[in-house]
C-alpha cells in the first residue's frame, strides 16, 4: 500500500524497521516490568529467590533495570528517531542496512547482555552494570545509531533541523560520550574487568555517567520523542518554537553538571557538590519551560481527545514530567537530601519518571505510531482507554506507597534516643517495610496490566498486516 | 445565580456527585465567604487530627517503639500543617482560575474556591485516621480517598467551569501536575524542617 505519492520520486520511508523496533520495544517493557514485579515481590517474600543465585534480587534488579532503560527505552527512542528523522528531513533513512543491523543488534546486545547479569557478570557500576565485551557491542552499535541518524539529516531536503532532532542528537552525542568514558576498564577474563578509575574519581565518573544517561535518554530522546509527536497529535505547531529551542540549549548545557548530587556527604569534595545542587536547581527552568511548551500546544487540541486515546496519556505524561523534574532539583538540595537518600523515597522519584513520564508518553506514541505504520485503526480505543486508567493508577499508587516508605526510612535511620545513640537498627526498620512493598507489589501489577493490555491491542492492530509504504512529500524550495 | 452554597453540598457529595456538580455551575460564590466558612475549617481539621493523635499515641513508623515528638514541636509542626495546608487549598484554586483563561473556562475566583473545597473534601475526612498516627494504615485510607478526590476532580470540573469534557480532561490533569509538585514540596519542605531541629529529634 502506498499512502503518498509523486511519480518523480520512486523513494520510500524505510519504516519497516520502525515497526520492528516499536515490536521489539514492547516485548521488553513487558519483560522488563514483569522482572521488576517479581523483585518487588521478592522483598515482600525473600524466599521467592528459591536459594537459586540467578533468580536472587541482586541479578534480577540489574536484568529489571538494563531490559527497561536499555530494552524497552532505547527500542523506543531508536524506532522514533528513525521514524521522525526521515519525515523532519524528507529523505529516507541514510544507510537502511546500517539501521537494520543497529535495530537486530541491539535486541541481541540487550537479550545476550541480560543472561549474563543473570549469570552473575557485573561491572558493578549502576546503570552501566554489563560487562567490557558488551559495553564494546553498546559502543558499535551506537556509532551506527549516528552514523544513521545524522547522515539521513545531512541529507535532508529542508534547511531547518526541526527541534526533536536536536533532542535526539544530543541523546546519540552524549550517550556515546559517558557510555564510552565510564565503561573505560581493564578487562581480566572475559566475565569480568576492573574500572580504570579509582576511589572518589570512579564515583564522580559513575554518577557523571548515571545522571546524564537519565538526563540524555530518560529525559531528553524523551523529549525528542514529546516534540514530534505532541504536535502531530494535536495537529497543531509547538506553542513557542523559540522556547523549545532556548530549552534545549539551557538543557544540556546545565544537566551535564549536576551527577554529583547522587554523592552528597561523601569523601568527594564539596564545592563539586554545591556545584551539582547549584546546576540542579538551574535545570528546574529548561525542564520547566518544555513542560510548559508541551502543555500549552495540547491545550488547543481538546478536540482531538473525543477520537484519540493516545493524546491523554501524552498529556498525563507531562505532569508526570513536572512532577519528577521538580522533585529532582528538591531531592539534590542537601537538607532534603540528608533524609531521601538511601531511602526508598529515591525509588519513588525514579518511577515518578520511569512511569509517569517515559512509559506514559511511549504509550500514547505507539497507539499514535503503529495504526499508521500498518495503516489501519486502533484495533480498541476501549482498551486504549482503560490503560489509561490502569497506568495512572498503578502510578500514583507506586508513588504514594515509596513516598511513605521513604520519609519513613529516611526518618528512622537518623532518630535518636534521649543519650543520642541511634534510636532504630537497620534491620528492624527493614523488617517493618513489608507492607509498603506489598502495596508497590499491586502497584505494578496494576501497571503491568495496562501494559499487557496494550501488547494485545498493539498486537491485535499489527496482525495479518504489512508496513505501509510512505513516500516524502515533493520539496521544491528549501532544498540544502 | 446563586452567591452561597449550602453546607449540604459536602454531605450530598458522597452519594450524588454530578448534581452536586451540576448546581454548583449555576452558583457564583464569593471566595471570602467560601474561604471563611468552609476552607479554614476544614484545613484545621487534620492538623488537629494529628495533633491528637501524635501526643496521644505517638508517630508509628513501623518500627518497635512510636516516636514521640517533644510537645512544643509538635504545636509548631501543627500549625505549620495549617498554614501548608491553606497555601495548598488557596494556590490552587488561584492557579486553577490562571488557568482558566488558556481552557475557555469560567474566570470567578470563588468558583475556583468552592469547586478546590469540594474536591479535596474527601481528603479532609480521609484525614480523620491521623487520630492513629500509624503511617502505614493511614496511606491505605488516603490512597483510595486521593483516587476518588482524583476522580471528582476529572469529573466535576468540566461541569463545574463549564467546559467540554475533553478540555476539562486538559485541565484536570494540568491541575494534577500542579498538585503533585505541591505535595512533594510539602514533602521536602518538611524534612527541611526536621533538618533544622524542628520535629523529631534526627541526627543531622
Amino acid at each position: 500500500m502506498v499512502a503518498a505519492t509523486d511519480p518523480f520520486v520512486k523513494e520510500f520511508y524505510h519504516d519497516r524497521v520502525v515497526t520492528a523496533l516499536v515490536m521489539f520495544s514492547v516485548i521488553w517493557i513487558v519483560l522488563g516490568m514483569s522482572v521488576g514485579v517479581y523483585v518487588a515481590a521478592e522483598l515482600v517474600w525473600p524466599t521467592l529467590d528459591f536459594g537459586q543465585q540467578w533468580l536472587s534480587f541482586g541479578r534480577l534488579r540489574t536484568l529489571h533495570t538494563n531490559a527497561v532503560i536499555f530494552g524497552f527505552a532505547v527500542s523506543a527512542l531508536m524506532g522514533t528517531a528513525f521514524y521522525s528523522v526521515q519525515r523532519t528531513s524528507h529523505v529516507p533513512l541514510f544507510a537502511p542496512k546500517l539501521a537494520w543491523f543497529c535495530a537486530i543488534g541491539w535486541q541481541l546486545c540487550i537479550l545476550l547482555g541480560g543472561l549474563s547479569l543473570l549469570a552473575g557478570w557485573n561491572a558493578a557500576k549502576e546503570y552501566a552494570e554489563l560487562e567490557w565485551p558488551f559495553d564494546i557491542a553498546i559502543t558499535v552499535l551506537w556509532v551506527c545509531f549516528g552514523i544513521v541518524f545524522f547522515g539521513t539529516i545531512a541529507r535532508r531536503r529542508i534547511k531547518p533541523i526541526y527541534v526533536s532532532n536536536w533532542f535526539y542528537g544530543g541523546l546519540i552525542i552524549v550517550i556515546a560520550m559517558v557510555h564510552t568514558v565510564n565503561s573505560l576498564a581493564i578487562p581480566v577474563s572475559l566475565s569480568k574487568s576492573y574500572s580504570i578509575f579509582a576511589g572518589a574519581q570512579d564515583a564522580v565518573v559513575q554518577w557523571w555517567y548515571g545522571h546524564n544517561a537519565v538526563g540524555f535518554l530518560l529525559t531528553g530522546g524523551f523529549l525528542g520523542m514529546m516534540y514530534y509527536f505532541l504536535p502531530k497529535q494535536a495537529n497543531r505547531p509547538i506553542w513557542s518554537y523559540r522556547l523549545s529551542i532556548v530549552a534545549f540549549w539551557a538543557f544540556t548545557y546545565s544537566y551535564i553538571w549536576a551527577g554529583p548530587h547522587h554523592l552528597h556527604y561523601s569523601s568527594i569534595p564539596d564545592w563539586v557538590q554545591s556545584l551539582a545542587v547549584v546546576m540542579s536547581l538551574i535545570l528546574l527552568a529548561p525542564s520547566w519551560a518544555t513542560m510548559v511548551n508541551g502543555i500549552m500546544t495540547v491545550s488547543g487540541a481538546s478536540q482531538k481527545l473525543k477520537t484519540d486515546p493516545a493524546l491523554k496519556f501524552i498529556v498525563l505524561s507531562l505532569a508526570f514530567y513536572g512532577l519528577a523534574t521538580f522533585e529532582g532539583p528538591m531531592l539534590a538540595i542537601k537538607s532534603v537530601n540528608v533524609v531521601s537518600h538511601y531511602t526508598d523515597w529515591t525509588i519513588a522519584h525514579v518511577h515518578s519518571g520511569a512511569l509517569g513520564w517515559n512509559a506514559l508518553i511511549t504509550f500514547g506514541t505507539f497507539y499514535f505510531l503503529v495504526p499508521r505504520l500498518v495503516g489501519a485503526q486502533l484495533y480498541s480505543i476501549r482498551l486504549a482507554n482503560i490503560h489509561f486508567w490502569l497506568a495512572l493508577a498503578g502510578t500514583m499508587l507506586y508513588v504514594l506507597a515509596m513516598w511513605g516508605a521513604g520519609v519513613s526510612q529516611g526518618l528512622l535511620w537518623l532518630s535518636l534516643d534521649e543519650i543520642g545513640e541511634l534510636s532504630f537498627s537497620f534491620k528492624d526498620i527493614m523488617a517493618s517495610m513489608p507492607p509498603y512493598y506489598a502495596l508497590r507489589l499491586v502497584a505494578g501489577l496494576i501497571f503491568l496490566s495496562g501494559a499487557v493490555l496494550m501488547t494485545f491491542n498493539l498486537y491485535m492492530t499489527i496482525k495479518g498486516r504489512r508496513t505501509v509504504q510512505v513516500q516524502p512529500p515533493a520539496v521544491t524550495s528549501h532544498r540544502v | 445565580m446563586k452567591t452561597v452554597i449550602s453546607s449540604w453540598l459536602l454531605f450530598r457529595l458522597l452519594f450524588q456527585p454530578t448534581a452536586v456538580f451540576v448546581e454548583l455551575s449555576d452558583t457564583r460564590p464569593e471566595p471570602h465567604s467560601v474561604f471563611f466558612r468552609y476552607l479554614v475549617w476544614l484545613a484545621v481539621l487534620p492538623p488537629l487530627f494529628a495533633y491528637i493523635g501524635a501526643s496521644n499515641f505517638g508517630w508509628r513508623l513501623g518500627a518497635a517503639a512510636p516516636l514521640f515528638v517533644p510537645p512544643d514541636d509538635l504545636i509548631i509542626v501543627s500549625i505549620v500543617y495549617f498554614f501548608m495546608l491553606l497555601f495548598g487549598f488557596v494556590s490552587t484554586a488561584v492557579v486553577a482560575q490562571w488557568m482558566a483563561s488558556t481552557y475557555g473556562a469560567r474566570h470567578s475566583l470563588g468558583i475556583h474556591f468552592a469547586m478546590v473545597t469540594i474536591i479535596a473534601a474527601p481528603l479532609v475526612v480521609g484525614s480523620v485516621m491521623h487520630l492513629f498516627p500509624h503511617v502505614f494504615l493511614n496511606l491505605l485510607v488516603l490512597i483510595p480517598t486521593l483516587m476518588w478526590s482524583m476522580y471528582l476532580l476529572y469529573k466535576g470540573l468540566p461541569i463545574v467551569l463549564r467546559i467540554s469534557p475533553e478540555r476539562g480532561m486538559l485541565m484536570a490533569s494540568a491541575l494534577i501536575g500542579y498538585v503533585l509538585v505541591a505535595a512533594v514540596s510539602l514533602l521536602g519542605l518538611t524534612v527541611a524542617l526536621w533538618g533544622r531541629g524542628i520535629g523529631p529529634s534526627i541526627g543531622v
